[in-house]
């Protein structure tokens, strides 16, 4: 097999042909579904845009390599293109896997309550997947809370599937194994090359984004840092990693696109893992995933990549 | 220590937010609560009572993760500065600057150089206070001050980072006078001195480096011997470039 140009090789239009969707240029992009468990076999082609006439938005969904490719193309960034390595490798992505796992989870009937997540809302009604990402933290209405992918997972398998908070299928939020993952990076890559567009209509979400930036900004600890410390300049580093601005959204998006398969730990990892690393490279105590706190730190940034397309799922050092 | 109380709007919101919790058995709806309080208010509820982060968490000097995260004035200040986005007006900086100056204590015997090469190990080491999942034991290993993060320093070492100055021949250009080595322990113990609101940490006033590890690091930047002070090595292509 060769892999000349890496493109014709690319994992994530693998992925797609044999599992969603197939797109190849010049052609019009088709869902491949299998009927029901009865009938394995019995595989349709149909037009992507007919069956998924009520998300014209999967039509818009590219392969994070090409996003990420048209942002180095657009704009000059040494963070974007400081490892050559993890960009060539990005159609190779380990994460892509992860994803493919995330599917067959999602529509596992699981729990003591034998269901599907086919009925959680992620926020553009039931069982919808695509583009509900980048529209993430928002405000929901059954909780009367703003809620990031991670703590709306946690709120589905809990109150659908009859998980208990306790039970690992909900409480394991680290490693490329845990569901937590595999469900977040299914959910997040059907959300790639579309533009972040968190909500900010309803009153909770925006005070959530505003003490999401006096968090970045805060300063406290035996080292005086804050998020801000790192990340709000272009072209620094620390050792030898370049930083990404908070201040610059084409920078900001690759930042933020996680889940990500992080080569250093040959795992993926979510916005969570990164907020926790943070916090400890900065001397400050640990961050509780699914705290408001967490949340609105996410709604900040989020916000700050705002109209940048996601990178989904990204490859980081 | 008393952690920052969020203004009475913010503890009012918070009992609000109590109350329809008992009334209920649903998840409390904290969108009175929340909508009530300024941004920074809500920041500071979100951290010290909806818990945000582990704060009852021990750390490495003997004080809380809570602790850790209680600002103090100069951090107060900087991080709105910072979040403004405008520059630091003259008579903030002359406070925080001041402020600086009133932490700054001097060693018994005087301002005077330690051992470069410890200064070195200093430089490079990461290591030290972090908490958390993983806690740094300072028991198995000495905490460093992680210049090298930060700043390039030996012009041989290339995995330097450059959110500061670049140090490379710092002593060689300033020479090792006892007004510069007075002037080199301040910006160690307390930066804000002589750049308020720098994003660099004070590490003699939050005691994470020692007054032996400062004069330790002091050496490191200072003394003629230290590689810091050092030509760089001729690289084939830097001795090609002045052939040419």
């Amino acid at each position: 097999m060769t892999c000349a140009g890496a493109r014709p090789c690319s994992q994530w239009r693998t992925y797609h042909n044999d599992d969603t969707t197939v797109r190849r240029e010049g052609e019009l992009p088709v869902i491949k579904t299998t009927t029901t468990a009865a009938a394995p076999a019995a595989i349709l082609y149909i037009p992507l845009s007919v069956v998924l006439s009520a998300s014209a938005l999967a039509d818009d969904l590219r392969a994070p390599e090409d996003v990420l490719q048209e942002l180095i193309d657009n704009n000059e960034s040494a963070y974007l293109t400081q490892s050559e390595q993890n960009i060539m490798m990005m159609p190779d992505n380990a994460a892509l896997w992860t994803a493919e796992e995330g599917k067959a989870l999602f529509e596992e009937a699981r729990g003591p309550n034998n269901k599907s997540l086919e009925t959680c809302d992620l926020g553009k009604g039931p069982g919808v997947v695509e583009g509900v990402y980048v529209e993430l933290p928002r405000f929901f209405d059954d909780t009367g809370r703003v809620m990031d992918l991670e703590s709306r997972l946690a709120y589905c398998m809990t109150s659908i599937q009859g998980f208990s908070p306790e039970d690992p299928e909900v409480k394991q939020r680290h490693g490329s194994d845990s569901d937590m993952m595999k469900l977040q990076t299914y959910i997040a890559s059907r959300s790639s090359g579309l533009p972040w567009n968190p909500p900010m209509d309803h009153p909770l979400e925006q005070a959530m984004r505003d003490a999401g930036e006096v968090l970045f900004y805060r300063r406290a600890g035996t080292s005086d840092f804050s998020c801000a410390t790192c990340h709000s300049n272009t072209g620094k580093r620390i050792r030898a990693s370049v930083l990404p601005n908070i201040n610059e959204p084409h920078e900001w998006t690759k930042a933020i696109s996680w889940p990500a398969y992080r080569v250093g730990h040959q795992q993926v990892r979510s916005s969570h893992h990164r907020i926790r690393g943070c916090y400890w490279q900065m001397r400050q105590p640990q961050s509780i995933p699914g705290s408001d706190a967490a949340i609105a730190l996410m709604s900040y940034w989020t916000d700050a990549a705002r109209g940048e397309p996601a990178i989904l799922p990204d490859k980081k050092r | 220590m008393t952690h920052a109380q969020p203004a009475c709007t913010a503890a009012a919101a918070a009992a609000l937010l109590a109350l329809s919790a008992a009334a209920t058995a649903a998840p409390p709806a904290p969108e009175a609560a929340y909508t009530a309080m300024s941004a920074e208010e809500l920041a500071d509820y979100l951290i010290f009572e909806a818990g945000g982060f582990d704060l009852d968490a021990e750390t490495q000097d003997g004080g809380t993760a809570r602790e850790r995260m209680t600002q103090d004035r100069t951090q107060k200040v900087c991080s709105a500065i910072a979040r403004s986005g405008k520059d630091l007006d003259r008579a903030t900086a002359a406070k925080i600057s001041a402020l600086a100056d009133e932490t700054i204590e001097f060693p018994e015997d005087g301002v005077a150089l330690g051992d470069w090469q410890r200064g070195e190990e200093i430089a490079r080491s990461g290591f030290g206070y972090r908490i958390g999942h993983r806690v740094d034991d300072h028991d198995s290993r000495t905490p460093g001050g992680n210049c090298y993060a930060c700043h390039q320093l030996d012009p041989n070492e290339i995995a330097y980072g450059t959110v500061g100055p670049s140090l490379t021949g710092y002593g060689r250009l300033r020479g090792t006078s006892e007004a510069m080595l007075k002037h080199t322990y301040q910006i160690l113990y307390n930066p804000n001195l002589f750049f308020p609101c720098t994003t660099m940490p004070r590490f003699g006033h939050h005691g994470t480096l020692t007054q032996q590890q400062i004069a330790d690091v002091m050496a490191y930047l200072l003394d003629p011997e230290s590689p810091v002070n050092q030509e760089p090595a001729q690289t084939a292509e830097a001795e090609s470039a002045a052939a040419d």
